[in-house]
């Protein structure tokens, strides 16, 4: 079965190539560098960063940097560096502070 | 950078920042303060990680492209072993992956792709764009590069064969396209701001110096 990211000749995507740029967010120069450092000190390695960006459920779903977010946090708990729970509490003090910020 | 370069009373220069229009802004950000807090990684490694790529251009590709043009030593270089001509010109493509150049000629335009993601040789021209990475030019590029290329505004000739590369994580490409007519007794500098970033990816061809 061909999985999501396999693009190549998918019909139901063809269309017209939208040549528009996005200034890249802070938040997404994060995501990539923080996945870079974690290669470089060899806590993770590319090709699990493709098979976790890959079986990301919402993949079509989602921006790019946001596959790339939501991977790294998936092999950050996987390989025990990081709980889910102190990840969604530190998210959730973060949202609560820029909102009253 | 130095839009990232403001630092806040904790010294996290990406605490507070401008845009967080998704909700993975805060779950990334708190995975990298947890990963620094744990020691894991730290905050100056991660800001010398994004000055690291900022810093990384096109502009790279088009001096590669431009030495080539007059240095048939160094073509020849390029074609042979992408990192080591990088390196004659100062270029760090030092890593694991490997970068393949491939040459445009009068019978062949190569085009480049990454239908499983977004593949590119970011170490020597910096992150992709935006285009490259979405749906559509992946699953058409290997299909109809011909129909993609006429959105660009190229129109390869039918005679010359057209040539779709596609990248991986292990193996990036670049293209040297075609030195165009009129470019004799142009500087390097010169030649080099001939190469646009899409010259490289295939998607454009180097424009023909305006006559006056």
């Amino acid at each position: 079965m061909t999985g999501i990211h396999d693009m190549g000749g998918r019909r139901e995507e063809f269309g017209p190539v939208d040549k528009s740029q996005h200034e890249l967010e802070d938040w997404e120069r994060l995501a990539d560098a923080v996945n870079y450092v974690l290669n470089a000190k060899g806590h993770k390695t590319t090709d699990e960063m493709r098979r976790a960006i890959e079986s990301l459920r919402e993949y079509r779903e989602m921006s790019y940097y946001e596959r790339w977010a939501a991977a790294a946090e998936a092999l950050v708990v996987e390989k025990g560096l990081l709980t889910q729970e102190e990840i969604d509490e530190r998210a959730a003090a973060l949202e609560r502070r820029w909102e009253s910020g | 950078m130095s839009e990232n370069g403001h630092e806040h009373e904790h010294g996290h220069p990406h605490a507070e920042p401008k845009h967080e229009t998704s909700p993975w802004a805060a779950r990334i950000r708190a995975v990298e303060e947890l990963l620094a807090e744990k020691g894991i990684l730290t905050h100056e490694e991660v800001e010398a990680q994004i000055e690291y790529m900022e810093a990384r251009s096109y502009e790279n590709g088009a001096r590669l492209v431009a030495r080539a043009w007059t240095d048939p030593g160094f073509k020849e270089l390029l074609l042979r072993d992408t990192k080591a001509a990088c390196s004659q010109l100062g270029i760090d493509a030092s890593g694991t992956v490997e970068f393949v150049t491939v040459e445009n000629t009068p019978a062949t335009h190569n085009l480049i792709v990454c239908t499983l993601c977004s593949c590119y040789p970011r170490a020597i021209l910096g992150r992709p764009p935006d285009w490259y990475k979405s749906p559509a030019y992946r699953s058409r590029a290997v299909v109809e590069p011909r129909a993609v290329m006429r959105e660009f505004g190229l129109e390869i000739p039918e005679d010359t064969s057209v040539s779709v590369h596609d990248s991986s994580a292990d193996v990036r490409y670049l293209v040297l396209p075609m030195r165009p007519p009129g470019t004799e007794g142009m500087t390097e500098d010169e030649l080099a701001d001939l190469v646009t970033r899409d010259c490289l990816v295939g998607t454009a061809v180097p424009r023909e110096p305006a006559r006056v």
